[in-house]
């Protein structure tokens, strides 16, 4: 288990040395250069004054010794500086991940509760008005993305209940309340989707779990239906659930950016989005790397929980 | 109107469960040609052409009677993938107005009504059409997406799973690199570094989608590596490339295609999110996605101009899943979502 562990960790980290490399390589290649948007952006583009902020910001070195520079920064936990705020970019990050935590978190939450309730209700009343009611909310909960969902929940809440989320930005630990109003509606817009392909999931796997031998046993001794379903079908069905969160967590961290957008939340997602416009080479990759990390991370998380489980696949 | 034609003659012969959605818009309506090229999978060499014809064409038409019967709302809703794609190929005549057009005086954020079905926008462009020309930008980047995702994503892993050795290892690591970072952040970054335009963002998605369909087909092909057919043609001398193109691809159509047919749904929505951050398609051109992040600040006092292009895309990526799905229970009950 630990040498699998360890082998995955290993994998993981030359997958993001590979993206890391790969962007960095990239996005030095391709025009649209940081230097000429800022200085558009302060006004005057000349050739005397590009060339100075491209000395100014190591720009104009070859991009091997860059690349060293920042891969040797990044081993000891130095991700660089932004090249607009010039300032380093871990600070920002450390600054911005909690709202993005919190934020997936939330999404998680509403998306794992609201999804195995409504996986375990279909199941159970397989065949009835409220299965096939449940099966379509859930195919529907798939297919509308999340950005539209938000949109109309915000038009919603604001026509009919004239209720509009806070305006500037709490953190959760100066003033929760208003904190979670900001929260919740993104979470809920972002987690809907990923709750729907669990209940879909849920339910498939509970169904699968009910037809079995085993089950038909538990319910011979003359166990009650309740103990039947949560205690045995549920139990053994939350395997592959696992498994799909870990996958749609991707979803789940890609959506953050257009979500934080919307709802104008300053998390590491609309930094992504803005760096990217700005070409903030180091920002973008600060932020696909914490990004790549975490979803890897995930992942391995996932894979140590399965052993934990379920004992068959600790012992292959 | 003679172009509904096509898609309604098509229907019957061609439109079942065994091909791809996405060729659909593209093929004439040969009837004949269309059957053959949907089975392509090359066995029985020992029958004349005529009987595998023949074959081909009664196993397809029993499977797509089966579809029909098993899974009436996946074929429900490939017509109204077929509807789309006529909506998208017909924009000009569907369309009631110029999409673009600002009329004089303009009309602005007027709600729905019988002059402007879906109303008008801010500037005062009819939605209805909007919407319409939508349905073109987004099947154009998600048909070109699938197409170039799923021939080049099948060979590399057919390629890569066949090989083995240092070329598989290195093709998989930067598979596993690509597809360890969140689909939208990478599509943000390759999309805005080559800058807006239709052709950028289906070469994004492909990179994106590409490691995917290698996945699968190198899967496929390491167990069909093993198979005795395969052993046996290499006893007999077969290179690589026929094994892999004779013996391997045409095993690895079916989870291919159910692939692709998802996948289309969820290039549609990338599309969307692309063009609604405003690295997608250009201003120029009328995608769903840049719509919604345009109306959404008349969105309180004009609901219609936000309702109806995300209506008209959530229907466009629900018909692909709910069809995607119904193709993969018909065509393999155990493969794993």
């Amino acid at each position: 288990m630990i040498e699998y562990v360890v082998r995955r960790i290993l994998s993981g980290l030359i997958v993001l040395f590979l993206l890391s490399t790969f962007l960095f390589f990239v996005m030095r290649a391709v025009p649209g250069d940081v230097v000429r948007l800022q200085l558009a952006d302060a006004g005057s583009v000349t050739d005397e004054r590009m060339a100075e902020m491209e000395a100014e910001l190591g720009l104009d070195r070859p991009a091997l010794a860059q690349y060293a520079s920042w891969l040797g920064g990044v081993v000891r936990g130095d991700l660089g500086d932004s090249l607009w705020e010039r300032r380093p970019v871990t600070e920002m990050i450390i600054e911005r991940f909690p709202v993005t935590f919190e934020l997936a978190f939330l999404s998680i939450v509403v998306a794992v509760g609201l999804g195995i309730v409504t996986g375990v209700a279909s199941a159970i009343r397989r065949g009835t008005v409220t299965d096939d009611g449940l099966r379509v909310a859930s195919v529907l909960g798939l297919s509308v993305p999340n950005f539209f969902l938000a949109l109309l929940m915000i038009t919603s809440a604001s026509v009919w209940f004239n209720w509009v989320a806070p305006l500037s930005y709490r953190r959760p630990w100066d003033d929760l309340g208003v904190n979670l109003q900001q929260m919740a509606m993104p979470a809920i817009a972002l987690g809907v989707s990923v709750a729907a392909a669990i209940a879909r999931l849920t339910r498939s796997s509970m169904l699968e779990v009910l037809g079995s031998d085993y089950i038909r046993t538990v319910r011979a001794k003359g166990a009650s239906s309740r103990l039947v379903n949560y205690k045995h079908a549920l139990r053994n069905s939350l395997i592959p659930i696992l498994t799909l969160i870990g996958l749609q967590f991707g979803a789940l961290l890609g959506g953050t950016v257009i979500l934080e957008s919307i709802f104008g939340l300053p998390g590491v997602g609309s930094m992504i989005f803005r760096a990217v416009e700005q070409r903030d080479y180091p920002v973008i990759q600060a932020g696909a790397i914490l990004y790549g990390t975490i979803f890897v991370a995930v992942n391995i998380a996932v894979d140590i929980t399965y052993g934990l489980i379920d004992p068959r696949i600790r012992r292959s | 109107m003679n172009t509904p034609t096509t898609p309604t003659d098509d229907l019957p012969s061609g439109s079942g469960p065994d091909r791809p959605p996405d060729t659909a818009a593209d093929r004439s309506p040969a009837g004949g040609s269309t059957i053959t090229e949907a089975t392509e999978p090359g066995d029985g060499e020992r029958q004349t052409p005529e009987q595998v014809a023949l074959g081909r064409r009664q196993r397809f038409a029993e499977s797509f009677r089966q579809f029909r019967s098993d899974h009436l709302m996946g074929f429900l809703f490939g017509i109204v993938i077929l509807l789309l794609l006529l909506v998208a190929i017909a924009a000009p005549i569907i369309a009631t107005h110029d999409p673009s057009a600002i009329p004089r005086p303009p009309q602005k954020l007027a709600p729905p009504s019988t002059d402007h079905f879906f109303g008008t926008d801010q500037l005062g462009r009819d939605i209805f059409s909007r919407v319409v020309y939508g349905a073109r930008t987004s099947l154009i980047v998600a048909t070109a997406t699938v197409i170039i995702s799923t021939i080049l994503g099948t060979l590399l892993g057919a390629v890569s799973g066949y090989l083995g050795g240092w070329v598989d290892l290195v093709i998989q690591r930067i598979v596993d690199a690509v597809l360890s970072i969140p689909v939208l952040i990478l599509a943000l970054f390759i999309a805005s570094l080559l800058g807006a335009s239709i052709t950028n963002v289906v070469l994004a998605l492909s990179i994106i989608y590409i490691p995917r369909f290698s996945r699968i087909a190198r899967g496929e092909m390491l167990r069909i590596r093993s198979a005795e057919y395969v052993t046996a043609a290499e006893a007999l001398g077969a290179k690589p490339s026929r094994i892999i193109f004779k013996h391997g691809v045409p095993n690895l159509v079916a989870p291919i295609i159910v692939l692709a047919s998802l996948t289309f749904g969820q290039a549609i929505v990338a599309e969307a999110a692309l063009s609604f951050l405003g690295v997608g398609a250009p201003i120029t051109e009328p995608s769903w996605g840049r719509m919604l992040s345009t109306s959404r600040e008349f969105m309180t006092v004009a609901w219609w101009s936000v309702v109806f292009p995300g209506a008209a895309l959530s229907l466009g990526v629900l018909a692909f899943n709910l069809f995607g799905d119904a193709l993969r229970d018909h065509l393999d009950p155990k493969l794993v979502r």
